[in-house]
């Protein structure tokens, strides 16, 4: 569409028809997340003014109000962040691990093995789903915290990602080691870790991600109120205020919250470590 | 390095075991046989250089030294105990990597004390060990950076005092030299070949430069195919070659090899080939028709006018100035012969000369292309 050398070339026509496209596009995006924030600050009578207000007016704080004090949605998000933190930990031990076997370890029916982890990863979760809840079900595990972080580190995905990130470290860097008289899980913990943080903080981030919104295991899988997650507590907010659409707002609003205090930090981080080339030799 | 008769070095060995000696060691991947039967005694400091081809096997021996692959057959001993069973870390060998093969996320400081570390040193004493090595390589400046603000030759500096603070039995070298650039290049040979000289440690050098294998070595070992072609000092290999590819393999330009027979009776016998030669009787008595390939090498050969008598005649194809000397192409009966000269202008591209192979600097080999001796 335009040249490929960069803003620096572009004549004002191209540049003007860039920003409007941009302009489009961020608008597309941010008009209806502005929406979101601007009915959970107005009160339910509020909602259906006409002409509707661009901007709510007299802001109104009662969704937060009630929800932070007046419902189970703190209790909600304490359960996924805990689930969700748990899985990410123990995800990035548990790929890194075996991403390096995958990578750097010459064993027998690797690559078979291999192969078969990827076409796992073709499987769709509805086609698990119930033989899912079966097995977690046969193992006494529904409705409990194990119920919700069990399931999701048998996801593939992290392997994969993370034995590419192995596979392109150097062999001698390895054999280096093991003259220096490094154990082999002391290779895995003192040299490849260290090299592969910014695909550590990648998995971390695509894994917390995934199960702070993950919404249909946990509903399947725990009806204990206890252990109720985000998602399907905000779910169950249609019985519980009605359709208050001012509440719901709200609590999309909050559950924005705490992905966001933890995405700009790590998102400096690993775009950090990506340009200073921690890879290269 | 003096080597010592073989059968009194054998009885010698109980009391000074070989830093490195290896018997009958193969390397067999499924279809290809990458080493077969190598084996090699290696002194106390002394320098050997694996010289040979890519794909010779050279750095697949050296990792089998290292420990770092299993050989298929054959035994290694380091130190007179045999290290076929020990794992890469028992057999007290350092290794200096093509790559370098620094940590990244390690300053110098760290990468230079890992081994003695990762040996559960103290460190009060690592400390002190690294700033002593720091010291003989001119790193302490550099103590606080990370390997990728180095520059190459600070690299390899890093890399070798890696090896060194371990004081290992031996340091296994795979072409530690060729990812810097060429003048850096030479100036880090001489300073290895100083530092070998100082700390006189055992050192298998990996390369396939011959012109670093002729310069450092004590001993050459030139492999191919993974098999050990000859093992001399420099001059041995290169005045004596053991065969062709040795022949043509060191030395640069590379030697001339020439095509041919032997002619003619006893007394009066010549090569024939592109240049018709006659052989002294200092050559083993060769029959009629037998199949040789003669060799001299570019420095040895004679430019002259072309009207000399005895003298071989070909057309200057080409003239390359190297500064020192001159390279100069001949066409002889269709066959390039380089002549290596000192005097400049002693030839012009498309000229008509005279060459001359004197009699005792030449080379013949077998139709196996083994060398067959002058008596």
């Amino acid at each position: 569409m335009f040249h490929s050398m960069g803003p620096g070339r572009w004549s004002p026509a191209e540049r003007a028809t860039a920003y409007v496209l941009l302009i489009a596009l961020s608008l597309v995006l941010i008009v209806p997340f502005y929406f979101v924030v601007a009915t959970s600050l107005r009160n339910s009578t509020a909602l259906f003014e006409y002409p509707p207000k661009l901007i709510p007016d007299p802001l109104y704080f009662g969704n937060f109000e009630r929800l932070l004090f007046h419902s189970e949605f703190p209790h909600w998000m304490l359960n996924t962040l805990f689930v969700a933190t748990t899985v990410a930990a123990l995800k990035v031990f548990i790929d890194s691990l075996a991403g390096y076997a995958f990578a750097k370890i010459d064993f027998r029916g690797r690559n078979g093995l291999f192969i078969l982890m990827i076409a796992m990863l073709m499987v769709p979760f509805g086609a698990i789903l119930i033989p899912l809840y079966k097995i977690a079900r046969d193992l006494g595990i529904t409705n409990t915290y194990l119920a919700l972080i069990l399931p999701p580190l048998a996801n593939p995905l992290g392997i994969f990602l993370m034995r590419q990130f192995i596979v392109g470290l150097p062999k001698d860097l390895e054999n280096a080691a093991r003259l220096d008289g490094v154990s082999e899980f002391g290779i895995y913990w003192r040299i490849i870790l260290p090299l592969v943080k910014p695909g550590l903080v990648v998995l971390a981030v695509i894994v917390f991600t995934e199960q702070y919104v993950s919404f249909l295991w946990p509903l399947v899988s725990v009806s204990d109120k206890s252990l109720t997650v985000m998602t399907v507590g905000v779910a169950g907010m249609r019985s519980f205020g009605g359709t208050n659409y001012g509440l719901w707002s709200a609590a999309a609003v909050m559950a924005l919250v705490p992905i966001t205090l933890l995405f700009f930090p790590l998102q400096r981080q690993f775009l950090a470590r990506s340009i200073s080339g921690a890879l290269k030799q | 390095m003096t080597t010592t008769p073989a059968p009194a070095r054998a009885a010698l060995a109980a009391v000074i075991p070989y830093a490195i000696e290896l018997v009958g060691v193969t390397k067999r991947y499924s279809t290809v046989t990458a080493l077969s039967d190598i084996s090699l005694e290696i002194e106390p400091a002394e320098f050997v250089v694996l010289l040979g081809p890519s794909g010779c096997g050279k750095s697949t021996l050296l990792k089998i030294i290292a420990g770092l692959e299993d050989s298929t057959g054959g035994e290694v001993y380091i130190n007179g105990k045999l290290a076929n069973y020990l794992r890469p870390k028992e057999r007290d060998v350092a290794m200096v990597f093509q790559n370098y093969a620094l940590y990244p996320h390690m300053t110098v400081e760290t990468n230079l004390g890992f081994p003695l570390k990762m040996r559960g040193g103290k460190k009060d004493v690592v400390a002190r060990e690294v700033a002593s090595v720091a010291a003989l390589l001119e790193l302490t400046d550099q103590l606080k950076r990370y390997p990728e603000q180095l520059s190459g030759g600070q690299r390899q500096r890093v890399a070798l005092g890696r090896a060194i603070i371990r004081d290992p039995v031996a340091f296994l070298m795979d072409e530690p030299l060729s990812n810097l650039d060429a003048l850096l290049r030479v100036q880090m040979r001489s300073e290895l070949l100083k530092l070998h000289r100082r700390v006189g440690k055992t050192t298998i050098y990996v390369t396939h430069d011959q012109v670093e294998a002729m310069t450092m070595a004590d001993r050459i070992v030139v492999l191919k195919g993974g098999v050990i072609q000859q093992v001399g000092s420099t001059h041995e290999v290169y005045s004596r070659p053991a065969n062709t590819f040795v022949a043509t393999f060191v030395g640069s330009p590379q030697m001339n090899l020439f095509a041919g027979r032997v002619e003619g009776t006893v007394g009066e016998r010549r090569f024939s080939g592109a240049v018709s030669l006659p052989l002294d009787s200092n050559w083993p008595s060769l029959p009629s028709d037998t199949s040789v390939t003669l060799g001299v090498r570019p420095e040895d050969i004679e430019l002259l006018p072309p009207d000399t008598t005895d003298a071989a005649t070909g057309t200057v194809e080409l003239v390359e100035d190297v500064g020192a000397e001159d390279y100069v192409s001949v066409a002889i009966n269709g066959q390039t012969c380089i002549v290596r000269t000192s005097s400049h202008q002693a030839a012009e591209e498309g000229e008509t000369v005279g060459l001359r192979f004197p009699p005792d600097s030449l080379h013949l080999f077998d139709a196996d292309r083994m060398r067959i001796e002058r008596s």
